[in-house]
């Protein structure tokens, strides 16, 4: 027993080591981890994975949101959308063949690839739009110099409607869907960046949460292989936030980014032999 | 990190500020014990079971208690496994928790559009449940 515990607790940390460095979440990596490594039909990666990453969304949100990056009413908005995805994806994931996650799987690895090398930078709107002032949406960041820079949001159906996407991704693949998130926000409604991270990470433990829920009551879940992978990718991501700081971001994000792609390729060869 | 100073800050949203991170890491604190009592039950008391759950997993093949009541007795008892799924079980629910939270403090607060919202995202959770029990 040891041995295979050793493994998993081993994979499932070094999974959310790597997901944590690299800002894309512990999902993307310990799903093709379980499935490649550990032998684990896709059924078993994803409710493990979800459950880890409801865990790692807590443990990250606890700085952003005593701080201030989240801004809990978008976050609060906008997981209308993304709970709705979340429970049709996972109950969708019980109906879908195997290979079809895996080469989806596939697909959104390699758009987290993307969007880790897309250019990234600010633009603020001066208005925001009716509904958004309505909701009381916007709000206040420093910037570098530690001023008070005020941010407006607009877009909001549109965001709403990646975030049922993202949702609908997350329940079906295992995964917190940051990256979709993240665009959503930064991309469409025009929330500065580090917002849109903070935010999107505290998001993602109500839409992974929705999903294992539907995984959990329905019995997909397997205890030997969910406990030591949520205790292994929460250790995980701690460290890689303590280290965070530390690294050469870009570097980081490169090499992490050439992995990414390589899974992706791996995991559309499998659902590509399977067929 | 640098905190955000704001002024302007309601007081919703600093009930919210303080308390949210509060129940995040309490709850898994709770659960993370919960799973590390939960494994070393299973290294002491069964390790053989542990073994047969993981390959049986590897076949796709889910070998689970039937009811909750059922599964709560089982892990009082000390059963292993049992104590496992409960960890599991009180992580998962960190978000129903702290969404909870929000929606009880909006209704105080009389903020109803964020009443309506919080008990939307509720509802979706326990539906989520519901059908995942049924399907």
């Amino acid at each position: 027993m040891l041995e295979i515990l050793g493994g998993l607790l081993g994979l499932a940390f070094a999974a959310g080591f790597v997901g944590s460095l690299s800002g894309l979440g512990g999902g993307v990596f310990i799903v093709p981890a379980l499935v490649i490594a550990a032998h684990m039909p896709m059924v078993v990666a994803i409710g493990a994975s979800l459950i880890s990453v409801v865990a790692t969304s807590a443990g990250a949100s606890v700085a952003f949101v005593r701080d201030g990056w989240t801004n809990l009413k978008v976050a609060m908005v906008l997981e209308c959308a993304t709970v709705t995805g979340a429970v049709a994806g996972a109950l969708l994931a019980g109906m879908i063949p195997p290979v079809v996650l895996e080469f989806l799987f596939a697909l959104m690895m390699l758009q987290s690839a993307y969007f880790s090398l897309r250019k990234q930078g600010d633009e603020l709107v001066p208005h925001g739009d009716e509904i958004a002032r309505k909701l009381d949406l916007a709000g206040d960041i420093p910037d570098e110099s530690g001023k008070t820079v005020h941010y407006e949001i607009v877009q909001l159906p549109a965001g709403a409607a990646l975030m049922v996407l993202a949702g609908i991704m997350s329940g079906l693949l295992g995964i917190g869907s940051g990256a979709l998130k993240v665009m959503a926000m930064d991309y469409f409604m025009h929330i500065p960046l580090k917002v849109s991270s903070a935010t999107s990470n505290f998001m993602i433990g109500v839409t992974a949460g929705a999903g294992a829920l539907v995984f959990l009551s329905r019995g997909n879940v397997s205890m030997s292989v969910s406990a030591p992978v949520a205790l292994g990718v929460t250790a995980g991501a701690l460290l890689g936030s303590r280290i965070l700081p530390h690294a050469n971001a870009r570097v980081l994000r490169l090499v992490f980014t050439v992995i990414l792609i390589l899974i992706a390729v791996e995991m559309g060869w499998r659902a590509v032999k399977g067929i | 990190m640098a905190t955000i100073a704001n002024p302007g800050i309601s007081e919703e949203d600093r009930i919210l500020r303080v308390w949210t991170p509060i129940l995040l890491r309490t709850i898994l604190i709770v659960s993370a014990i919960v799973l590390v009592v939960g494994l070393f039950l299973m290294a002491t008391k069964s390790p053989d079971n542990y073994v047969t759950r993981f390959h049986a997993a590897q076949r796709a093949d889910f070998i689970e208690p039937t009811t909750f009541v059922q599964l709560l007795h089982l892990a009082a008892a000390g059963d292993p496994h049992s104590v496992l799924m409960v960890g599991l079980f009180v992580l998962t629910l960190v978000p129903l928790a702290r969404v909870a939270f929000s929606f009880l403090l909006f209704i105080r607060e009389r903020d109803f559009a964020y009443v309506a919202f919080t008990a939307y995202v509720l509802a979706g959770l326990i539906t989520g449940m519901l059908l995942g029990s049924i399907g």
